[in-house]
């Protein structure tokens, strides 16, 4: 049988040249029960190498791990309320930002048609505040009154100055 | 989204190899086992899928097993006995205690290698791991990883040819 491809193979695996599947064709080969002597005593090399990939950890590792990981978070992550909701937060924000937009327009038109309210002038739309005539009269002779006292007021204050000017 | 059972779980054996070849301490690489699946679990949110959960939970198994070293002088014991495995049936059993002899000198002289050799020989030529998953791994570039390689399997191949000369 001819070595040449496997004694290839080695020279570049010894160089860090050879592929994974190059690597793992020369350990497949090494299983095989006869070997030329000059093959032979790399067998342990190649063996180890396939063996050493059958190490495991003991059963009751497992149980020993889960035990310390919360199990609740392993399998219910995905069912809570929260992540089932999900999809519809979008459309919860879009609502949110709609309603909040038309209650700033509806504030503000009421605002306006409040100060539109206060600015009429015209006086075909005033209406009457007083029902009784007597307390009516009497509430426009005492504004009138007061109208009149600071007008008096400030004659004096006028004529006082003049007076001064003139001495 | 990650799954402990599904992604996690399963990369136990791995490893627990390689913490084993770091610490060559098998109680020790089961603890690191345990508390590499615990920390990967707890930052799982940071991973984008199964894949990234394996070299991370490597990287993380590698900077345990360092620490391990660093706080603790390495004995540089034999790997257990236990991980063996029988010889062929078919062979004598002198044939198979030479093979038992060789598997485990064999075994020691990679546990002999420099921590960064035995890690590169452990992930390539057990794991069969590509170079450029031993590069993110180990956090160097893969022509590091090829050169770190090449030295490793050079000194093997150095022993080999003293024992073709002088024998065991």
């Amino acid at each position: 049988m001819d070595y040449k491809y496997i004694e290839q193979l080695l020279e570049r695996y010894w160089e860090a040249q050879t592929t994974v599947e190059e690597e793992c064709l020369l350990r497949d080969f090494f299983k095989q029960e006869h070997l030329p002597s000059h093959l032979e005593r790399l067998r342990p090399l190649f063996h180890y190498e396939s063996t050493a990939q059958e190490m495991c950890l003991g059963d009751d590792f497992d149980a020993k791990v889960l035990s310390q990981i919360d199990e609740r978070s392993v399998t219910v992550r995905y069912n809570t309320i929260g992540y089932r909701l999900r999809p519809f937060y979008k459309a919860a924000a879009a609502v949110a930002i709609i309603f909040t937009l038309g209650m700033a327009a509806q504030h503000t038109f009421e605002q306006n048609s409040q100060a539109e309210a206060e600015q009429n002038y015209n006086y075909a739309n005033y209406k009457d505040t007083y029902t009784d005539p007597q307390v009516a009269y009497e509430q426009v002779s005492s504004a009138l009154e007061t109208i009149s006292g600071g007008l008096r007021a400030s004659g004096m204050g006028l004529q006082n100055d003049t007076t001064l000017i003139k001495k | 989204m990650i799954n402990f059972k599904a992604d996690v779980l399963p990369l136990k054996n791995r490893l627990y190899r390689l913490a084993l070849r770091i610490t060559l301490h098998t109680g020790e690489a089961e603890d690191i086992v345990q508390e590499t699946m615990i920390k990967v679990w707890a930052h799982r949110a940071e991973l984008s899928g199964p894949q990234s959960a394996e070299a991370y939970s490597m990287t993380v198994c590698r900077n345990m097993a360092l620490d391990y070293l660093a706080r603790k002088e390495s004995r540089h014991a034999a790997l257990d006995d236990a991980a063996h495995e029988q010889a062929d049936n078919a062979a004598s059993p002198f044939q198979q205690m030479a093979r038992q002899d060789g598997l485990m000198w064999v075994g020691r002289l990679f546990d002999q290698l420099p921590e960064k050799q035995r890690t590169v020989m452990q992930l390539r030529d057990i794991e069969g791991k590509p170079y450029k998953e031993i590069a993110a791994i180990l956090g160097i570039t893969e022509d590091q990883v090829k050169v770190t390689l090449f030295r490793a399997r050079q000194r093997i191949k150095e022993q080999f040819e003293k024992i073709s000369r002088y024998g065991l």
